[in-house]
């Protein structure tokens, strides 16, 4: 075995994040991000559905024929989101409010299907488990830091606690209206991106060219 | 030459192994603020020109003083107007009760004072702000900061409403500098104007301080609608009852951000741009026949329940930031098209954009700040297809 | 390997040979689909199914969480079930604003009825922006303990800056004076027309009069930048930097307050019918 179930959980938290290294599952990152406690059950919907469709992809994957391949992947991943898109709605019914239709459209996460199709298709089902976790744990990361910067800079709170009091609330804090609008999380991404990259530098990709110095003639 | 001497003396420290080679950037930052660069070309094949980039940025900067004087003396004007409905207080009035002057609207020289008391303070943190992160980040780079810092942080405190809290300017100017300009590369790399990036951050973050009637003009109390949101609601018909006329509208004596009320101003310093050819006046005419005609096509069409739809095209010119950004923005040479034809495209998009959006978006009046950002993402895709085409031609040609 | 295959094409047990067999043959593509889909509908339809009467309930209680609160009456942690048993819904008819008993109040659809063409008239007159407006609603009388009339909740919506804002008004007992606004639904602008949920701006329409001689005169209600010539009784000020919600909502409070909204039925509250 190539890699170690720990490095399968570890890896994805910063060496190989799914949003800031390979740049997916974008769409839900700007849009659930505006406050913590949303952030947070989106990461736990998504480790959870990218846990088990890696996990069942993997039993089946010996069966799986290959022209339907994509399809096969997509019912079981759809199958779960449902799942648990019930579940939410049974259980936490104002957090699946907020979140509609986007607990939905983990289905299209890139994420999901980028480990079924590159890790779980390959790998027995615990090690594919494993790898679904430590991704959707990565994705969740990056979620939850992002959040904590809309909402705490955004509308002066942490999980719908005050902590920064607000104009508009008789407070001194002047909330931010650009971090409650979902562009802001590009920004905030973005920075992410700039600092991982500044600690690990071996994750900057090389430069397609190079200015080459030229002797005078 | 006292000082002279005193920067060769202590050059050596600064240049390659001395003992402050870090902070060369700084170094050479504060001696070419004074004097002439060192580094000249010298030698074939390069052409020689007196025009570098120091003068460039220098000569924008002096196109820029018809509106910094007036918008002093507007600023203050529009002050000491709605002082004498409202009373005077704050640390502004007592400096100006301290030196005698008073708050007659009737006295420029009394409006001009008052009005610097609104522009220094944001000038000051704008350039302290803003300047750090120049120099953090071309000491962090080892190269020289760049003057084209002087422009953006002129031009970025012009567009900003004279009530525009410190604090908020200094954000404004950071994220415009960082995420608008360093971030890519540094000067010359970026592909949006770093001014307007801190303007719209601060527009988007901070609406309630940067839209409305009330922040215009920092007086408690006072409301004065712009121009702009008034024929957004109204339609253009209404503005005389608003006590706006068009000459008011072209002289500048209006609400609005501190710089970009006058269009006679901005003009002075488009005469002055084009003549020096530091703007080049493809981009001007192609912003201008796209929102003449733009908007005579929405005149034309008439609409029964959006009356800004009846705006004239020479309303559209002196209203808002139009003016402004006409001059100073859409001419900026880095963030615009590159390529000849380019820039007519890019300047017209501009034109049909700032009519788009003030006239049919419902959310945003102006539309001026909004339309540049939006030609500048798009400026590079157009001189894409300029060049292509170009290709084409001549592969045909000698097919 | 012949001598492997041969062993596994020879194999006794069927559903060992199934899965021995090569993914790829046709027959064996096909049964894979059709048993996956079998499988993923019946786990998909027992899950829908178990919980759906949870998510009724849930959406229910949602419901009935904010007309508790337009009342006033909502507190953290009360039993919203047991709470919401002092309210008695009805069905009304807004032309009339009488009570009707074609529908059960406690299954009518308020957003369905309005989109059914036998039950709504489209609007010409749309001050509102809401396109057809339903004939049928469904309101919420609130009793006090001698069983007289303490509060009515009515149902408004209407279109703001970007979307269509729905919510409740309570009306006091006199059919004039506003007890609360709330909306419940909405998606204006964080920071701006989304202030409409602040409860510091949500108190001001406390003790507002809908109309002027205690209900007898004009429809006087409106939410400005400046108080109306009818004086501050009437005005509600407008979200700073929300032009365009504001106005929605001034017009949307207008719209269901008047003749063609719940007016005939507060003629009937101020008299006392009810």
């Amino acid at each position: 075995m190539a890699q170690t179930y720990r490095s399968m959980l570890i890896d994805p938290m910063v060496d190989n994040n799914p949003i800031t290294l390979q740049v997916l599952g974008i769409c839900s990152a700007l849009a659930v991000t505006s406050s913590l406690k949303v952030a947070l059950v989106m990461a736990i919907a998504v480790t959870l559905v990218t846990a088990f469709s890696s996990m069942f992809i993997s039993v089946l994957r010996s069966q799986i024929p290959s022209s339907i391949r994509i399809i096969v992947q997509m019912i079981i991943i759809a199958s779960l989101v449902i799942v648990v898109d019930q579940v939410l709605k049974a259980y936490a019914y104002e957090i699946s409010k907020t979140l509609s239709v986007f607990v939905g459209l983990i289905i299209t996460n890139c994420i999901v299907m980028g480990r079924a199709e590159a890790f779980a298709m390959k790998n027995p089902p615990f090690a594919s488990f494993v790898d679904g976790v430590g991704n959707g744990l990565g994705y969740g990361l990056i979620l939850m830091l992002v959040g904590f910067f809309r909402e705490l800079f955004g509308s002066g709170s942490l999980f719908g606690v005050t902590i920064l009091p607000t104009v508009n609330n008789g407070g001194w804090y002047v909330p931010n209206g650009l971090l409650l609008l979902p562009p802001s999380a590009f920004f905030v991404i973005g920075l992410l991106i700039w600092a991982f990259r500044t600690w690990k530098p071996e994750q900057v990709e090389e430069r397609e060219y190079s200015i080459q110095a030229v002797e005078a003639h | 030459m006292g000082l002279r001497s005193f920067f060769d003396r202590i050059e050596p420290q600064f240049t390659k192994g001395g003992k402050y080679e870090k902070y060369f950037p700084v170094y050479e930052m504060v001696e070419s603020f004074l004097y002439t660069p060192k580094t000249v070309t010298t030698a074939a094949p390069h052409a020689r020109s007196y025009i570098d980039m120091k003068r460039i940025m220098t000569y924008v900067v002096l196109a820029t003083v018809p509106c910094v004087l007036f918008a002093l003396y507007n600023t203050g004007l529009q002050t000491n107007l709605a002082i004498a409905e409202f009373g005077a207080s704050g640390w502004r009035a007592g400096i100006i009760e301290a030196l005698g002057i008073g708050f007659n609207p009737a006295n420029p020289i009394a409006n001009m004072l008052h009005g610097l008391l609104y522009f220094l303070p944001i000038y000051i943190v704008t350039l302290l702000a803003g300047g750090a992160w120049e120099v953090l980040f071309a000491t962090m780079r080892r190269h020289e900061v760049n003057e084209g810092f002087l422009v953006t942080s002129m031009l970025y405190t012009l567009i900003l409403p004279a009530s525009t809290p410190l604090w908020q300017v200094a954000l404004g100017i950071s994220f415009g500098v960082v995420i608008g300009k360093e971030v890519f590369g540094g000067t010359g790399k970026n592909f949006l104007n770093p001014a307007l990036v801190g303007r719209a951050f601060l527009y988007f973050a901070y609406p309630a301080y940067m839209s409305g009637d009330t922040i215009w003009t920092p007086v408690d109390g006072f409301s004065g609608a712009t121009a702009l949101a008034v024929t957004a609601s109204e339609g253009p018909a209404a503005l005389p009852g608003y006590g706006i006329t068009w000459m008011d509208s072209f002289v500048g004596t209006i609400q609005g951000s501190m710089g970009e009320t006058s269009t006679i101003a901005c003009l002075l310093g488009l005469a002055f741009l084009l003549a020096t050819r530091i703007a080049n006046y493809r981009m001007v005419v192609g912003c201008l026949v796209g929102m003449i005609a733009f908007s005579s096509l929405l005149n034309w069409i008439g609409s029964d329940s959006n009356p800004a739809f009846a705006t004239p095209w020479y309303w559209h010119l002196v209203m808002g930031g139009y003016a402004f950004g006409l001059v100073f923005m859409v001419t900026e040479p880095v963030s615009g098209s590159h390529t000849n034809l380019g820039r007519y495209i890019y300047g017209a998009l501009i034109g049909f954009m700032v009519v788009m959006i003030r006239v049919v978006n419902p959310a945003f009046p102006e539309g001026m700040m909004l339309a540049i950002l939006f030609g500048n993402v798009f400026a590079p895709l157009i001189d894409y297809f300029v060049v292509q085409a170009n290709i084409r031609r001549r592969a045909r040609r000698n097919a | 390997m012949p001598d492997q295959d041969t062993q596994i094409n020879t194999s006794k047990n069927p559903i060992r040979r199934f899965l021995d067999a090569s993914p790829d043959g046709t027959a064996k593509t096909v049964t894979v689909a059709l048993g996956l889909c079998l499988v993923a509908s019946m786990v998909v339809s027992a899950a829908a199914v178990a919980l759906r009467p949870l998510q009724e309930r849930n959406a229910a209680l949602d419901k009935q969480v904010n007309i508790i609160q337009v009342a006033g009456l909502y507190e953290q942690g009360i039993d919203v079930a047991k709470s919401f048993e002092a309210f008695e819904p009805h069905v009304l008819e807004l032309s009339t604003g009488e009570f009707t008993d074609q529908f059960d109040p406690y299954k009518f659809d308020d957003r369905a009825a309005a989109d059914d063409l036998t039950l709504s008239i489209p609007l010409q007159d749309d001050p509102a922006s809401i396109g057809r407006q339903a004939k049928y609603v469904t309101v919420y009388l609130l009793r006090d303990a001698d069983g007289a009339l303490d509060k009515v909740i009515l149902p408004v919506y209407g279109y703001g800056l970007w979307s269509t804002l729905y919510g409740f008004i309570a009306i006091e007992e006199d059919g004039n004076t506003i007890y609360g606004l709330q909306f419940y639904d909405q998606a204006e602008t964080p920071g701006l027309g989304a202030e409409v949920d602040n409860p510091r701006w949500k108190a001001l329409w406390r003790d507002k009069k809908l109309r002027t001689e205690d209900g007898a005169g004009e429809l006087a209600i409106t939410v400005a930048k400046s108080p109306p010539p009818e004086g501050r009784d009437y005005y509600v000020d407008a979200l700073s930097g929300a032009t365009l919600t504001s106005r929605g909502v001034d017009n949307l409070v207008r719209f269901w307050m008047s003749e063609r909204g719940f007016e005939p039925f507060l003629k009937r509250v101020r008299a006392g019918d009810i």
